[in-house]
């Protein structure tokens, strides 16, 4: 039996608007519906696992990573070569941006990093106009001129906006991160606009190698509550991207805790970013998946 | 840091031990409301909810390298040490300072005015027995003992899931444990205290639970505008009447009343009735 909608639900995606003769049930699914269906592109996502993908001690496997990058990006694209593929995001002449994450406990990793700046550069882009930067990218002289970046981080739940995203990861172009924290997060797409970050994106990496499905005290982090997922998602649309891995990281905690156990908070920010931002698609019914590889507890 | 800062901070460095076992301490860094995003990110909103004065972070290093970190907050009162403490609740629980809990290597108590959190990187057996003598040293350290705040002992206590409970000050904190709305219709701020009761009020649907909140604002004006603020979103048929308990769509009842600087509300109870005697009972918890 479907939960009815209640007004809780009804105020979850909508800014206070008082309940005026109260909607019934089958009207907030109809608004509920309006609401989603605003945005009507469909985002190609591309998953692809290896179990081996990583050692022993859990550290990536620098040849591993980059056949799994060069094989999701020609299917991400259409093309039969990696570097064609590349070339279809980057020019020659384009000053790139690799917007890392440098978390304390699970980084964009180096292996991940080096499998794009190595794209990058067989597309023809020179050394000096490539760099790799996460907290420092306001003051980097190339991302401050960049024509084009590359978003690669860590899928992770995060305290104050629920997961740590593809979405997220530009808060670091923001002068004062802080103000973006009301609301759980709620507005985090906005900063693609208002720093022209949108229009010069061209790939965003999710790395679920070992993604931290349930966070714990002021670190936010326990290795009990990590998987060896040995996973990238690769995709053009952001907030496609991270729903995907939310759905991943939703499935995992139900499998380990043994039922369903949302997310404290939300990351409310991934779908707002869909339907308040219109950053991208969020709804899985918008986003064509196709997964490659390693199968076993997928979860998707 | 002011002198007043200075002095609190001294306080701090003699409450944590400079070496346990064979773990010796090899940094100290000091946080404040301000610069706390520098050491933990977006979770530092948490502290600053429970308006945290100062953190004192200092780092252990053990065999092997392994890494412990107590972070040991001055929350500058013990209703928000406690308030914090009760933000995440999860865990194995332990009879060090005023309330504590363990969880994969992190362990998390109160006391006083102090909420403390002791970390290890890597858990296991050793790293477990090195985090709770940490624990117990700086509890013993801590000095000062303090009630739970007021609003707490109003919540009534048949059916009320103890572990549960949460007190806090803002909306934010109220949605993330019990989503109300995204507006701050009840007008929540650092001026108010607020508590959370869940209750297993129906024997058969062990999953259903009831929610009591309990708010009470600086001055009783603005409890009635909160109040006002609440029925106009939230419960608008109220308006038309005057009874505050409705029916809501997934056929549990809500209801609200207010008393002087007070508020309660309840969500999800299985009647009318049970809904009017958690209102009437923490209202008016002595008759």
């Amino acid at each position: 039996m479907k939960k009815p909608v209640t007004r809780r639900d009804f105020l979850k995606i909508t800014a206070a608007v008082p309940l005026a003769g109260l909607l019934p049930a089958e009207e907030l699914f109809r608004f509920n519906s309006r609401k989603a269906s605003q945005s009507s592109s469909r985002a190609r996502v591309v998953l692809i696992r290896d179990p081996e993908a990583l050692d022993n001690h859990k550290r990536p496997r620098a040849e591993v990573i980059q056949q799994m990058m060069d094989k999701a990006i020609m299917t991400l694209l259409d093309e039969k070569d990696p570097v064609e593929a590349w070339k279809r995001l980057i020019k020659p002449s384009d000053i790139v941006g690799i917007k890392s994450n440098v978390w304390r406990y699970i980084p964009t990793t180096t292996e991940v990093e080096q499998a794009i700046w190595r794209r990058v550069r067989d597309v023809g882009v020179p050394e000096e106009n490539i760099a790799i930067d996460d907290r420092g990218v306001r003051r980097n002289p190339i991302f401050q001129k960049a024509t084009a970046l590359i978003n690669a981080r860590p899928a992770r739940t995060h305290h104050w906006s629920g997961m740590g995203s593809c979405v997220k990861n530009y808060i670091m172009f923001v002068p004062r991160p802080s103000a973006y924290h009301g609301d759980s997060c709620a507005d985090l797409a906005r900063i693609w606009f208002e720093y022209g970050l949108k229009e010069k994106t061209r790939l965003n990496i999710l790395v679920m190698l070992t993604p931290l499905f349930h966070g714990i005290g002021p670190h936010h982090y326990s290795e009990k509550y990590t998987w060896s997922y040995c996973g990238l998602i690769l995709g053009v649309d952001p907030v496609a991207v991270d729903s995907t891995g939310l759905r991943i990281i939703e499935a995992k905690r139900k499998e380990y805790f043994g039922r369903e156990r949302p997310l404290q908070p939300p990351a409310k920010h991934i779908f707002l970013a869909e339907t308040r931002h219109h950053l991208g698609v969020a709804d899985p019914a918008k986003i064509e998946l196709i997964t490659l590889g390693w199968e076993e507890g997928r979860l998707i | 840091m002011g002198s007043s800062g200075k002095a609190q901070a001294e306080v701090m460095k003699q409450l944590i031990p400079e070496t346990v076992d064979d773990w010796r301490a090899v940094e100290d860094n000091f946080y404040d409301p301000q610069t706390i995003f520098d050491y933990i990110d977006g979770a530092g909103e948490v502290y600053r909810a429970y308006n945290f004065r100062l953190l004192l972070s200092r780092r252990f290093l053990g065999p092997a390298e392994q890494v412990i970190f107590v972070d040991l907050f001055y929350m500058g009162s013990a209703a928000d040490a406690f308030g914090v403490f009760t933000h995440d609740r999860e865990g194995e629980k332990l009879p060090i300072g005023q309330g504590a809990v363990y969880k994969g290597g992190l362990l998390s108590f109160w006391k006083g005015s102090y909420f403390v959190s002791i970390y290890a990187e890597v858990e296991n057996q050793k790293t477990k027995e090195v985090v709770l003598q940490l624990g117990k040293v700086i509890a013993a350290r801590i000095q000062e003992e303090s009630s739970l705040p007021a609003i707490i002992n109003r919540l009534p206590s048949t059916s009320l899931l103890k572990d549960e409970v949460r007190y806090f000050h803002n909306h934010l904190i109220l949605n993330y444990h019990y989503f109300v709305a995204e507006e701050n219709i009840l007008e929540l701020d650092n001026q108010t205290e607020a508590v959370l009761g869940f209750y297993q009020l129906n024997k058969e649907k062990t999953k259903e639970r009831t929610v009591l909140l309990g708010i009470q604002y600086p001055e009783e004006e603005k409890a009635k505008r909160a109040w006002q603020k609440f029925i106009h979103y939230y419960l608008p048929e109220v308006r038309a009447r005057k009874d505050t308990f409705v029916q809501t769509e997934n056929g549990l009842w809500t209801g609200i009343w207010q008393k002087q600087d007070l508020i309660a509300v309840v969500f999800d109870a299985p009647s009318r009735e049970a809904a009017a005697s958690l209102l009437a009972n923490f209202l008016h918890p002595n008759q």
